[in-house]
C-alpha cells in the first residue's frame, strides 16, 4: 500500500516535471522563431533609418543619460569623458554622485571645472535624498554636463535625482561605469521616432560583456573573449537572453524587463510612476511593471521595446563569489518584484501582462531554480527507493542537454549572422564551447546561488547590493 | 606648397574632398580617423584642417577646443552629418572654426573658403 | 519503447547540431569575403566618382571606362546584391551633396546600371522590396515615376507609405500639402521630420497658399507636421496657427505647439492669448515649459498673472513661479507669499490648543 503511494506520488511528481519541461521547451523554441523573424524585420527596418539620417536631423527627441556615481574616484573622469563623447545632436550628461566617501566629487570639480548653481527653486517632482548642490561646468566644451551631489540613498534614489533635475523628453539610466557605444543614442532613439499608435514607454538595448576587452579613450578598441570561463559562459549566456529572450518577447510585446544598465523611457511617464523604487534591488524590473500597469490603467495603447544592437558593454563577474553575489541580488529582486505586484498575477483587468507575461515570470523565471532543485530531491529520494529507471533517465538528460546546446547554438549564429562582434571562427570555437560546459561549470551555480537569494528573502535575511569588487577594464591611451 | 589635413570618416566624402584641396594646390594628406595620425603628421603646421567633429571617444565640443593641441594648424573648417543649428552655434562659438559645412555639402562655398 | 524514442530524438539533435556547426561555418567564411568585397566596392566608387566630380588634367573618367571599372568589381546583373550595393552608394553620396556636384552625378546616375532596376520594384509584393524602389526612384530624380509613387502614399505597411510621401514632398514641393494633410494612417515623428527636411532642403522658399489651404485638415498629424513646417521656415506670421493648439487635449499635440512656439517672439495679444490657454494644459510640466517660454520672451513681467499663479497654482508651478519671480526683482513679492504661506499654518496650530 504504501509502495503503491510512494509509486503514484513518483508517477505525478515525473509527468509535472516532464509538463513544466515540455511547457518549457515550448516556450524557447517559440523564442528562437519569434526571435528570428524579429532580428530580420529589424534589419530591413535600419535600412530605413539610418544612424546617418537621424545624427542630421532636426526636431529628434533630446536625451538625458542619467549616471549614478558611488565611490567611482579611480576611474569617474575617464568614465565621465567616455559618456561625454556619445554622438547626439540634443544630448546632455547628468551625474548623480551619491554620496560617496572618496574623492569622486572633488575629481569632477577639479577636471571639469565645475561650479554650483543655484538650486533655490529647483523641483523635484520624486522625492529623494537631500540634494546638496547641483554643478554645471565653466567651460564651453563641456555645457552639456551636469553633476548632482547628494546624500546617498542608493542607486535607484540616485537616478531619481536625475530625473528629477532632466529637461529632456527621453532619459537614458546606465551605470557609469559601463561603455556606451558612441552611436547608441542615435540607435536607440529609432524605436521614438517611428512609434505610431502604440506609445513606446521603455526601450532596451543588448548588454555586452567586455572583460579582457582593449579600451581605448571610453571605446572598445578591440573586442576580446574573457578569458575566464566564467564570462566567457556569461556571454552566451547574455546572448541568449538578449537576442533571443528579448527579442522574442518584444515580438509579442511581453518585455517585462528592461535592463537597468541601459534603458530609456520617456521623462513624462517616469515621473507619472514616480520613478524608480529605491526600497527593492530588483528596480528595473519593478520600473518597467509599473510603467505597464500605468498604461493599462490609463486605457492608453503602449509597447516595450528592444533594440537587438549590443550597445552597452559592462564587466561582468570574473569568478564565482561575486556571481553568486550578483545573481543572489537578483533572484531577491525578482521574488521582491513579483510580490509588489502581487496583484496583477491572473488579473484579467491587466489583460496579458495579468494572464499571461506575470504567471510566466512566475512559474518560470521565479519557478525554474526552485523546480530545479526539487528534481534534484526528488531524483535523489526516488532513486534510492529504487523507481528511477536510469537508462531513460540518463537517455532524457542527454537529450535535454542536446536540446540546450541547440538553443545557445542558434543564439550564437544569429548573433554571428547579424552583427560584427565575435567574427572569427577561434571566437565562435570559443563561444561553443562555453555553451556546452555552461551546464556543468555554471549552471549549478546559478541555481544556488538564487536559491540563496530566495532563502534569504524567506528568512527576512537581510542583504543589499553588496560589493562587486571589479578588475576594471584593460585600457589603453 | 600649403598643406591640408582632410579627416573624414566617410571614405565617399573624404575622396572628394581631397581632390578638391589638391586641385587647389595643397598637398593633402587624407585619413578617415583621428587614431590614423601619425608622429609626422603631428609635427607638420598645416595651412588647413577640414575635419569632422564626430570621432570615438572625445565629444565634438571638446575636440574643436583641443584640435589646437593635437594637431598644429591655421585654419580648421568643420564638414559633418551632425550640422543642427544649436551644434552650429557651440562650435562656432569655440572661436576655432573658420567655416562649418552641414551635409549635404555644397562644395562650392567649401571652395571660396580654401581657395 | 520510451528509450528508442529518446534515442532517435538524440540522433535527430545531434544531427540538427551538425547542421548548425556547419552553417555557422560557411556564415563565417561568406561573411568574411563579402565585407572584403564590398569594401572593395565602396573603395572604386569612391574613387571613380570623386575623380568623376573632381578629374586632374587630362584623368577625365568616360563613362564607358566608369561602367567597366565597376564590372570589373563584381557590379553586374548577374549579382544582384553587388548591383543593390552600388544604389545604395549612389544614394548615400547624393544626399551628401548639393549644387553643381549633384546635378553632375543625377546626370552619371541615370547613364550607369543600375537603370529601370527601381521602377520593376515597385511591382513587388514585399514591402522592403518596394519601399527602396520608391526611394530609388526619389534619391535619382526619376520624376516619370511620380504617378506610380503618389499612389503608394496610404499603403498598409508604413515604411512604403513612408518613402511614398517622402517622394511625393521631392517631386510636387508645397503642392504635396494637398495629400499630405488627408491621408489616411498617422505619420510617425521620423516620417514628419524627413518631410519638413525635404520641403526645407529643395524648395526653401515657402507657399503660403498651400500650407493655408493644409490649415482645414483636422488630422491630429497634419497638425503637428504644418507647425514643424511654420517652425523650420520661421513663418512669423503663420503663428497664430500653432498658438490654437497650446491647449489641446492630445499630450503629443501640445508638446509639438509648445516645441514650435518656443523658437518665435509673440505680439502682445498673442501673448495674452498665450496666457489664458496655459490654465487650460493640463499637464504641469508642460506648464513649466510655458512659463519658461513666456518668461524669456515678456520684455514687461505681468505681475498679474505671476501672482494668480502663486497663489492658485500646483506646488511645482508655484516653485517656477517664485523663481521667475525673484530673478525678474520682485523679492518682496515672493518673500510676501511664502510669509503668508507660514503664518497660515501657525494660525492653525494656535486654534488646535
Amino acid at each position: 500500500m504504501s509502495f503503491d503511494i510512494l509509486y503514484y506520488t513518483y508517477f505525478i511528481v515525473k509527468f509535472s516535471f516532464l509538463l513544466y519541461g515540455l511547457i518549457l521547451i515550448f516556450i524557447y523554441s517559440s523564442g528562437i522563431l519569434l526571435s528570428d523573424r524579429a532580428v530580420k524585420r529589424n534589419k530591413k527596418r535600419a535600412h530605413f533609418l539610418q544612424v546617418n539620417d537621424i545624427v542630421s536631423a532636426t526636431d529628434i527627441p533630446s536625451v538625458t543619460l542619467v549616471a549614478p556615481a558611488y565611490n567611482e574616484g579611480k576611474t569617474i573622469v575617464e568614465n565621465v569623458k567616455s559618456l561625454l563623447a556619445i554622438q547626439y545632436p540634443f544630448y546632455d550628461l547628468l551625474i548623480v554622485n551619491d554620496g560617496s566617501t572618496d574623492n569622486t566629487m572633488q575629481l569632477l570639480i577639479d577636471k571639469y571645472d565645475l561650479e554650483p548653481f543655484d538650486t533655490t527653486f529647483s523641483t523635484q517632482p520624486i522625492p529623494t535624498a537631500t540634494v546638496n548642490r547641483i554643478f554645471k561646468s565653466r567651460k564651453a566644451q563641456y555645457k552639456q554636463l551636469t553633476v548632482i551631489d547628494k546624500n546617498n540613498g542608493g542607486k535607484a534614489d540616485a537616478i531619481n535625482a536625475g530625473i528629477n533635475f532632466a529637461a529632456s523628453e527621453l532619459i537614458l539610466c546606465t551605470d557609469a561605469d559601463c561603455i556606451i557605444e558612441q552611436d547608441a543614442l542615435l540607435k536607440m532613439v529609432r524605436p521614438y521616432l517611428e512609434e505610431s499608435d502604440q506609445e513606446i514607454i521603455a526601450c532596451g538595448g543588448a548588454i555586452g560583456i567586455a572583460n579582457d576587452s582593449v579600451i581605448s579613450n571610453g571605446t572598445i578598441k578591440e573586442l576580446r573573449l574573457p578569458n575566464d570561463m566564467i564570462p566567457m559562459i556569461q556571454v552566451v549566456e547574455y546572448i541568449r537572453a538578449f537576442l533571443i529572450g528579448r527579442m522574442g518577447w518584444g515580438e509579442i510585446n511581453g518585455l517585462m524587463l528592461v535592463s537597468g544598465a541601459f534603458g530609456m523611457y520617456p521623462r513624462n511617464r517616469l515621473i507619472d510612476v514616480g520613478g524608480y523604487d529605491a526600497k527593492t534591488v530588483g528596480e528595473d524590473f519593478d520600473l518597467c511593471i509599473k510603467l505597464r500597469v500605468h498604461m493599462e490603467q490609463i486605457k492608453k495603447p503602449y509597447k516595450v521595446v528592444y533594440v537587438p544592437e549590443t550597445l552597452c558593454w559592462t564587466e561582468a563577474p570574473p569568478d564565482y563569489d561575486i556571481f553568486i553575489k550578483q545573481r543572489d541580488r537578483w533572484a531577491r529582486g525578482l521574488i521582491e518584484t513579483l510580490f509588489i505586484h502581487k496583484k496583477l498575477f491572473l488579473n484579467p483587468k491587466y489583460r496579458n501582462v495579468g494572464l499571461f507575461f506575470i504567471p510566466y515570470w512566475f512559474f518560470f523565471e521565479f519557478g525554474a531554480p526552485i523546480v530545479e532543485f526539487l528534481g534534484l530531491i526528488s531524483l535523489i529520494v526516488f532513486g534510492i527507493f529504487g523507481l528511477i529507471n536510469w537508462t531513460t533517465a540518463l537517455l532524457l538528460l542527454f537529450s535535454v542537454y542536446l536540446f540546450g546546446c541547440i538553443f545557445s547554438t542558434v543564439a550564437i549564429f544569429f548573433y554571428v549572422k547579424s552583427f560584427k562582434h565575435y567574427s572569427t571562427s577561434k571566437q565562435v570555437t570559443e563561444l561553443l564551447l562555453a555553451a556546452y560546459l555552461e551546464p556543468f561549470l555554471y549552471h549549478p551555480v546559478l541555481v544556488y546561488a538564487q536559491i540563496k537569494g530566495y532563502y534569504k528573502i524567506l528568512f527576512n535575511i537581510k542583504s543589499g547590493w553588496g560589493v562587486m569588487k571589479r578588475r576594471g577594464f584593460k585600457t589603453i591611451d | 606648397m600649403k598643406k591640408a589635413l582632410v579627416i573624414q570618416e566617410d571614405i565617399i566624402i573624404l575622396n572628394i574632398l581631397e581632390r578638391l584641396v589638391t586641385l587647389n594646390h595643397y598637398e593633402c594628406r587624407a585619413i578617415r580617423s583621428l587614431n590614423d595620425l601619425n608622429i609626422e603628421d603631428q609635427q607638420v603646421n598645416f595651412d588647413i584642417i577640414i575635419s569632422d567633429i564626430l570621432f570615438d571617444g572625445i565629444s565634438p565640443l571638446d575636440f574643436v577646443f583641443q584640435i589646437q593641441e593635437i594637431i598644429l594648424h591655421k585654419s580648421l573648417i568643420i564638414v559633418t552629418n551632425m550640422g543642427q543649428l544649436n551644434v552650429r552655434l557651440e562650435v562656432l562659438a569655440s572661436k576655432n572654426v573658420d567655416g562649418f559645412f552641414a551635409v549635404p555639402l555644397n562644395m562650392n562655398l567649401i571652395e571660396k573658403l580654401i581657395a | 519503447m520510451i528509450n528508442i524514442f529518446l534515442i532517435v530524438l538524440i540522433k535527430i539533435f545531434a544531427v540538427v547540431l551538425i547542421m548548425l556547426w556547419v552553417t555557422i561555418g560557411v556564415s563565417i567564411v561568406y561573411r568574411r569575403r563579402r565585407t572584403k568585397n564590398l569594401l572593395l566596392i565602396e573603395k572604386t566608387f569612391a574613387e571613380v566618382i570623386s575623380k568623376h566630380l573632381y578629374p586632374y588634367p587630362g584623368e577625365e573618367l568616360s563613362l564607358v571606362e566608369i561602367q567597366r571599372i565597376f564590372r570589373n568589381v563584381g557590379i553586374i546583373p548577374s549579382k544582384p546584391r553587388n548591383v543593390q550595393y552600388l544604389i545604395d552608394l549612389m544614394i548615400r553620396t547624393q544626399r551628401s551633396l548639393l549644387g553643381e556636384n549633384y546635378e553632375k552625378l543625377v546626370v552619371l546616375f541615370n547613364q550607369i546600371p543600375p537603370y529601370g532596376a527601381s521602377v520593376s520594384k515597385l511591382k513587388s509584393t514585399k514591402w522592403y522590396v518596394k519601399a527602396r524602389g520608391i526611394r530609388e526612384i526619389y534619391e535619382m530624380d526619376q520624376t516619370r515615376y511620380v504617378k506610380e509613387v503618389i499612389k503608394e502614399r496610404n499603403n498598409r505597411n508604413i515604411y512604403v507609405r513612408r518613402e511614398a510621401q517622402i517622394a511625393m514632398v521631392i517631386f510636387l514641393g508645397w503642392e504635396s500639402l494637398r495629400f499630405l494633410s488627408y491621408l489616411k494612417r498617422e505619420m510617425t515623428l521620423w516620417q514628419q521630420i524627413k518631410i519638413v527636411e525635404k520641403l526645407h532642403d529643395l524648395y526653401p522658399e515657402p507657399n503660403l497658399q498651400y500650407l493655408r489651404r493644409a490649415y482645414e485638415s483636422e488630422k491630429t498629424y497634419a497638425n503637428e507636421l504644418i507647425m514643424r513646417i511654420i517652425r523650420k521656415f520661421n513663418l512669423i506670421t503663420e503663428v497664430d496657427y500653432i498658438l490654437q493648439f497650446v491647449d489641446n487635449r492630445n499630450f503629443d499635440t501640445r508638446e509639438s505647439a509648445i516645441y514650435c512656439i518656443s523658437s518665435f517672439y509673440l505680439s502682445n495679444s498673442q501673448l495674452k492669448l498665450l496666457k489664458e490657454k496655459y490654465f487650460k494644459v493640463p499637464n504641469v510640466s508642460q506648464q513649466i515649459q510655458l512659463l519658461k517660454y513666456i518668461d524669456k520672451i515678456s520684455f514687461d513681467k505681468d505681475l498679474e498673472f505671476y501672482k494668480k499663479l502663486l497663489y492658485t497654482a500646483d506646488d511645482i508651478i508655484k516653485l517656477s513661479t517664485a523663481e521667475i519671480l525673484w530673478n525678474n526683482g520682485y523679492k518682496e513679492e515672493v518673500q510676501e507669499f511664502y510669509y503668508q504661506q507660514y503664518t497660515n499654518q501657525s494660525l492653525k496650530v494656535e486654534d488646535s490648543l
